[in-house]
C-alpha cells in the first residue's frame, strides 16, 4: 500500500513536469520548426507560381517512373480504419498531376489516411471499444493526428499553388485494407500496431521520394517530414514494448507506389 | 544546442526486466536491420559506378569544391533564393568555369558533406563508448533499457560511419576517421559533468539531434543520388535516437526511471505527456545542422 502511494506521488510529479516540458517543446516547435518549414513551403510554392511549367510539373514522367519502379514491390498491404473519405480523385484533377506534384499528391493522401485513422481511434476509444486507453496513448494519438494534418497541408501547398484542388482523399489502395483491419481491432495494442504500420509506410514513402523528386524544395519538404514519422514509429514501438529503433538504416521496401493515387 | 532545461538528477535505480527478453528483442531488431542493410548495400554498389565515372574526370580540387559547398550551404538556409540569380549573374566567368566541371565539383562537395557526416559518426561512437564505461550507463547499476540503448545505438552509429566512409571512397575521396572538431569540443567540455544519467542523456540528445538535422540538410545539398539515398536512410534513425532520448530524459527529469522499461503494459503507467514528448515538432528543423565542411578533410 505504501509502495503504491509512493508510485502515485512519482507519477503526479512526472505529469506536472512532463506537461511543462511538453509546453516548452511545443513552443520550440513554433519558434524553430515551423519557420523553417514555412520557408521551404514558400520556396516550393513560389517556384510553381513563377513557373507553372517549372520543374516540379515538368519533371513528370522521369520522376514518376522512378518512383513506380522503386515502389512496385510495396503494393501488398496492411491495415485498417475508416471508409475512404472521398473518391480516389479526391475532387482533384489527379490525372494531370505528374512529377513532384504526383509524389506530393500520394503523400497528401497518406497523410489524410493517417489523420482519418487516428480520428477513428479516438472515436473508438471514446466509445469504449478499445478498453482502457492509457493517458499517454491518448496524448500520442491526438498529437500525431495534429502533426499529420500539418503534413497534409504542407504537401497540398504545392498542389494548390500549381492550380489544382487540394488532395482530400485518403490513399485509395491502402484505405480499404486499413478499414478492414481496424474493424478487427479491439484493444490499444491492436490500434498501436495499425498506427505503426501507417507511420512506417509514410516514412518509407517519403524517404523514397527524396531520391525521386527533382526540385530541391521538394526534397526539403520530404526530408523535414520523414524523420517525424520515424519518431512517431519509435514511440509506438516503445509503447508496444518493442525495441524503439529496430533498424540502423531505414528501409524503403514498404514505400507506396504512385499508382496508389494516380491509378 | 537545444533549449534543454536543467533538471535535478534522477537517482540510480534499477528496474525489473528479463534480460533474455531484452536480448531477444535486440536479436529481432538486428534481423530487421540486416534486411534494411540490403537496401543500403544496393545504394552503395550503385555509388561505386558513379564514383568511377566521377574519378574519370580528374582529381578533386579542394578550393573548387569548397566554393560549391559554400554555395550549397547558402541554398540550404534559403539565403540563395531571392537574390540568388542576381548574385550568380555577377560572378560571370568564375561561374562558367564552375559549370564546366559541375558534375565533378558537385562530387567533391558530396565528399566533403559525407566526410562531415563521418566525423559526426566517429564522435557519436566514441561518446557512447565512453558513456558505457560509466557504471550508471553500462555497469551493474544501469537501467537495462538505457544500457541496451547505448550499446545498440553505438553499434548503429558504427554502421553509419562505415556506410558514409564507403560512400566517400566510392566517390574518390578519403574516408574520415576523426571526430567532428567543433562537436568534439562540446563533448570534451561535457565529460567532467557526466556524473549521473541525466547529463549523459542530454549530451547524447545534443549529438543525435545535431546529426539528424545535419543529414536532413544534407539530402537537399547532395548531388550524387546514391549518397543522397544512404544519407536519407540514416537521418530518420538519428531522429528516432533523439526521440527515445527525449522520452528517457523526460522520465529521468520526472524522477520516474522505473518507467524506462520495455515491459509489457508499461504504457499504462506512463504520464499523459509522455505520449508526445518524443516528437516535439511536426517538421524536423535544420537550424542545428552542422556546416557542410566542418568535418571535411582539407
Amino acid at each position: 500500500m505504501r509502495r503504491r502511494t509512493q508510485h502515485n506521488d512519482v507519477l503526479a510529479i512526472s505529469e506536472r513536469e512532463l506537461t511543462v516540458m511538453t509546453e516548452d517543446l511545443d513552443q520550440m516547435h513554433h519558434d524553430i520548426g515551423m519557420p523553417a518549414m514555412n520557408a521551404a513551403v514558400a520556396e516550393w510554392t513560389e517556384k510553381i507560381r513563377t513557373s507553372r511549367r517549372g520543374f516540379l510539373i515538368g519533371a513528370g514522367a522521369v520522376a514518376g517512373g522512378a518512383l513506380l519502379a522503386a515502389c512496385s514491390s510495396g503494393s501488398s498491404s496492411p491495415t485498417t480504419t475508416a471508409a475512404p473519405k472521398s473518391s480516389p480523385s479526391g475532387g482533384s484533377s489527379s490525372g494531370k498531376l505528374t512529377g513532384d506534384l504526383a509524389v506530393a499528391a500520394l503523400a497528401a493522401s497518406l497523410e489524410n489516411l493517417a489523420v482519418a485513422a487516428y480520428g477513428d481511434v479516438l472515436t473508438a476509444a471514446g466509445a469504449g471499444k478499445l478498453g482502457t486507453v492509457p493517458p499517454a496513448v491518448a496524448t500520442f494519438v491526438t498529437t500525431a493526428k495534429g502533426q499529420h494534418a500539418q503534413h497534409a497541408q504542407a504537401w497540398n501547398s504545392a498542389i494548390v499553388a500549381a492550380g489544382h484542388p487540394a488532395v482530400t482523399a485518403t490513399d485509395p489502395v491502402l484505405t480499404p485494407v486499413i478499414t478492414a483491419d481496424f474493424a478487427k481491432v479491439t484493444d490499444v495494442p491492436g490500434a498501436a500496431n495499425l498506427a505503426l504500420m501507417l507511420e512506417n509506410v509514410a516514412a518509407e514513402t517519403y524517404q523514397n521520394a527524396i531520391s525521386v523528386v527533382k526540385a530541391t524544395s521538394s526534397v526539403k519538404v520530404a526530408a523535414s517530414i520523414q524523420p517525424v514519422e520515424m519518431q512517431h514509429s519509435a514511440i509506438l514501438y516503445f509503447a508496444l514494448g518493442q525495441y524503439p529503433v529496430p533498424n540502423a538504416f531505414s528501409p524503403v521496401t514498404g514505400a507506396r507506389p504512385l499508382t496508389d493515387y494516380t491509378g | 544546442m537545444r533549449r534543454l532545461k536543467e533538471r535535478r538528477s534522477a537517482p540510480d535505480e534499477t528496474v525489473d526486466i528479463d534480460p533474455r527478453a531484452m536480448g531477444a528483442l535486440i536479436e529481432q531488431s538486428q534481423d530487421i536491420h540486416r534486411n534494411a542493410m540490403t537496401v543500403t548495400d544496393d545504394s552503395l554498389t550503385e555509388m561505386v559506378e558513379s564514383g568511377r565515372e566521377a574519378r574519370a574526370n580528374g582529381e578533386i580540387d579542394p578550393e573548387e569544391s569548397r566554393q560549391v559547398a559554400e554555395r550549397r550551404s547558402r541554398m540550404m538556409t534559403g539565403a540563395a533564393f531571392g537574390g540568388g540569380l542576381l548574385a550568380a549573374a555577377g560572378i560571370g566567368a568564375a561561374l562558367q568555369g564552375l559549370f564546366a566541371s559541375e558534375a565533378f565539383a558537385a562530387s567533391a562537395t558530396d565528399v566533403q558533406i559525407l566526410q562531415t557526416a563521418s566525423s559526426i559518426e566517429v564522435l557519436a561512437v566514441a561518446t557512447y563508448k565512453t558513456a558505457l564505461t560509466l557504471p550508471f550507463i553500462g555497469g551493474s547499476s544501469a537501467n537495462p533499457v538505457v544500457k541496451a540503448f547505448a550499446t545498440t545505438t553505438m553499434q548503429q552509429h558504427a554502421q553509419h560511419l562505415s556506410a558514409f566512409n564507403a560512400a566517400i571512397t566510392q566517390l574518390g575521396g578519403k574516408p574520415q576517421t576523426n571526430p567532428d572538431p567543433a562537436l568534439g569540443k562540446v563533448v570534451q567540455a561535457a565529460v567532467p559533468g557526466l556524473t549521473s544519467p541525466g547529463p549523459v542523456v542530454a549530451l547524447a540528445l545534443e549529438l543525435e539531434q545535431g546529426a539528424a538535422e545535419t543529414y536532413v540538410a544534407d539530402v537537399a545539398a547532395l548531388s550524387d543520388l546514391n549518397a543522397k539515398k544512404v544519407t536519407a536512410s540514416i537521418m530518420g534513425v538519428e531522429a528516432q535516437h533523439a526521440s527515445v532520448l527525449l522520452a528517457v530524459q523526460a522520465l529521468l527529469n520526472a524522477n520516474a526511471p522505473q518507467l524506462i522499461t520495455l515491459a509489457a503494459g508499461n504504457v499504462a503507467n506512463l504520464p499523459a505527456a509522455a505520449g508526445s514528448v518524443g516528437f516535439p515538432q511536426a517538421f524536423f528543423p535544420t537550424d542545428q545542422a552542422r556546416p557542410a565542411t566542418e568535418g571535411a578533410l582539407s
